[in-house]
């Protein structure tokens, strides 16, 4: 059996004063898609950002890989690059000089100096493969500034894919995909993870592809609420205890 | 009526020749670094960190000290307590820059009225004497823009991400407290030594104009970068001799001159986008290809 990629261990994070996150505990399994859920300030974000070692723990332990993630938030650079993340926007006010293809070519590198000009060919074909996965390659030439909000989500991802990963990190990555595109997103993750053994964690709001895509629902209002497969999470007694109103999950007709 | 005969003339003097390589120097310098702290929206910064220099000649003024040499660790100090109050602070950035702009700059003036005698000039202060360049300034200019040029070159990929967003940055391995710290202290070095060229109301043209011409003219970021250097190294040429013809200030005319270079770089990228949206769309195959979002 493998090792998992990813071990939490009472995590606890503070933000501004307060306790984000309190005593969170879980594994993600290799290759599983786990999804983390909760109402707004639940402490996602803050989560995710602990995991990735962005922002300081106050208590608990993470390992990624195989390596603890060290207090200061250092991974060494061989597991840091194993790892991708997909924020929930960019910084891109007014014009930004930076084509779609050349911010891909970021995702690429590996971290360190390296000089702006200096383009392999296998750069340019990694490039190019990422972005004709996610179905981007006819944005390759447009800049990052022009693209709507779903291309951006979708450009986000290639730079994700231009590289062999293990653990793909998503914030609220599909918000703002239209059906088609959602769709589209969810077939790659899913061939991520069966073709390439990728382990997928992600934030999200759409508890009914939550449903239908993970392996595993983790409940968070600051602590664990609780967690397990979907079937046994998103019940309606359980989302009402996590959200503190009535809410009942409803399926699209068409997936079943 | 301006000849070739003046031209040659004002080309033959060694303070011209050096007040033309410093300008380009300088302008290239700001090119180079403003072309990073535009998009950071670190314009205003540049901008408080000149009027905050000004407070820091007049220490060096009040307490017998060259004003060029308590510039530097002056402007580099007050970058750094900045950037810590921006950090910690729950206010804007915007406003809290306007707070510290202010205050030094009234600071500066209050002290500046206890100095009885100060052979420089406060017009020299606050608009620059390029004229008065020594070959120790152009060699220190020159050191540090080939410091900002490699420093910008090597670390592209972080000022990028870290532009675009820190968390991506910091998930990718990019060091983001280092870099950040690490471009305000080479903007703060670039600033205090510009100052006496460009002078304390001027700095941050230097540092802005050329910038933005690039950005509104440029779609791949090493040509942003090289582009706003460019622009902003040949519109001080040009302005030093517009200035050393017609006998103008050559702080302002270079201003000017970087002025009408970004009015040429906004019709140009005008037209130029015109020009796209007037080329016809490509037929679409349905089925064909990801949907457009």
């Amino acid at each position: 059996m493998q090792s998992p990629v990813l071990v939490v261990s009472d995590l606890s994070v503070e933000r501004s004063g307060r306790l984000a996150v309190e005593k969170v505990s879980f594994e993600l399994a290799s290759e599983s898609e786990t999804a983390v859920v909760g109402p707004n300030g639940a402490g996602k974000s803050t989560l995710v950002a602990a995991l990735l070692g962005l922002l300081p723990r106050s208590a608990g332990d993470v390992e990624i890989l195989g390596r603890s993630l060290a207090s200061n938030g250092h991974l060494p650079g061989f597991i840091r690059s194993k790892i991708a993340y997909v924020p929930q926007s960019l910084s891109l006010q007014g014009r930004f000089p930076l084509t779609v293809a050349e911010f891909v070519g970021f995702g690429f590198d590996p971290p360190g100096p390296r000089w702006p000009w200096r383009q392999t060919m296998q750069r340019l074909e990694a490039v190019e493969t990422a972005l004709d996965r996610t179905g981007c390659l006819d944005l390759q030439h447009r800049l990052l500034s022009e693209l709507s909000g779903g291309q951006l989500k979708r450009v986000m991802l290639s730079f994700c894919v231009v590289r062999p990963r293990q653990l793909l990190v998503l914030d609220e990555a599909q918000a703002g995909l239209d059906v088609p595109s959602n769709e589209r997103f969810q077939q790659l993750l899913l061939e991520l993870r069966r073709e390439e053994g990728w382990t997928v964690l992600h934030v999200s709001h759409d508890l009914d592809m939550v449903r239908r895509s993970s392996d595993q629902v983790l409940c968070l209002n600051r602590r664990l609420c609780c967690s397990g497969t979907p079937d046994n999470t998103l019940t309606p007694e359980r989302l009402t205890e996590l959200y503190g109103s009535n809410v009942v999950p409803y399926r699209h007709q068409c997936h079943g | 009526m301006v000849d070739a005969g003046s031209l040659q003339l004002i080309l033959a003097e060694p303070f011209m020749q050096r007040a033309l390589l410093g300008g380009l120097l300088t302008g290239a310098l700001g090119g180079v670094l403003g072309s990073i702290a535009v998009l950071r929206q670190l314009s205003f910064f540049s901008d408080a960190l000149g009027h905050s220099a000004l407070l820091g000649i007049t220490i060096g003024i009040l307490i017998g000290v060259n004003p060029t040499l308590i510039l530097i660790p002056f402007a580099v100090v007050f970058a750094i307590l900045v950037n810590q109050l921006v950090e910690r602070s729950s206010l804007p950035t915007d406003a809290l820059l306007n707070i510290v702009y202010s205050s030094s700059l009234a600071a500066a003036i209050l002290a500046l009225s206890l100095v009885k005698h100060y052979r420089g000039g406060i017009r020299q202060l606050l608009f620059g004497d390029i004229l008065g360049v020594s070959n120790l300034d152009l060699v220190v200019i020159g050191v540090l823009l080939t410091a900002a040029v490699i420093y910008v070159g090597v670390s592209l990929r972080a000022q990028v991400l870290l532009t675009l967003n820190e968390q991506l940055a910091g998930a990718v391995g990019v060091r983001t407290g280092w870099h950040r710290l690490a471009f305000i202290v080479l903007l703060a070095v670039v600033v205090a030594v510009s100052i006496k060229a460009v002078g304390v109301l001027l700095i941050s043209a230097f540092v802005v104009i050329p910038a933005c011409a690039g950005r509104l003219l440029c779609r791949r970021f090493p040509y942003y970068i090289s582009a706003s250097a460019a622009l902003g190294g040949s519109c001080a040429l040009l302005g030093l001799l517009v200035s050393g013809l017609t006998n103008l200030p050559s702080g302002p005319s270079v201003v000017m001159v970087q002025f009408l270079g970004f009015v040429m770089a906004l019709i140009l990228s005008s037209s130029l986008l015109s020009g796209r949206s007037r080329q016809p769309a490509r037929p679409r195959i349905p089925g064909a290809g990801p949907i457009d979002l």
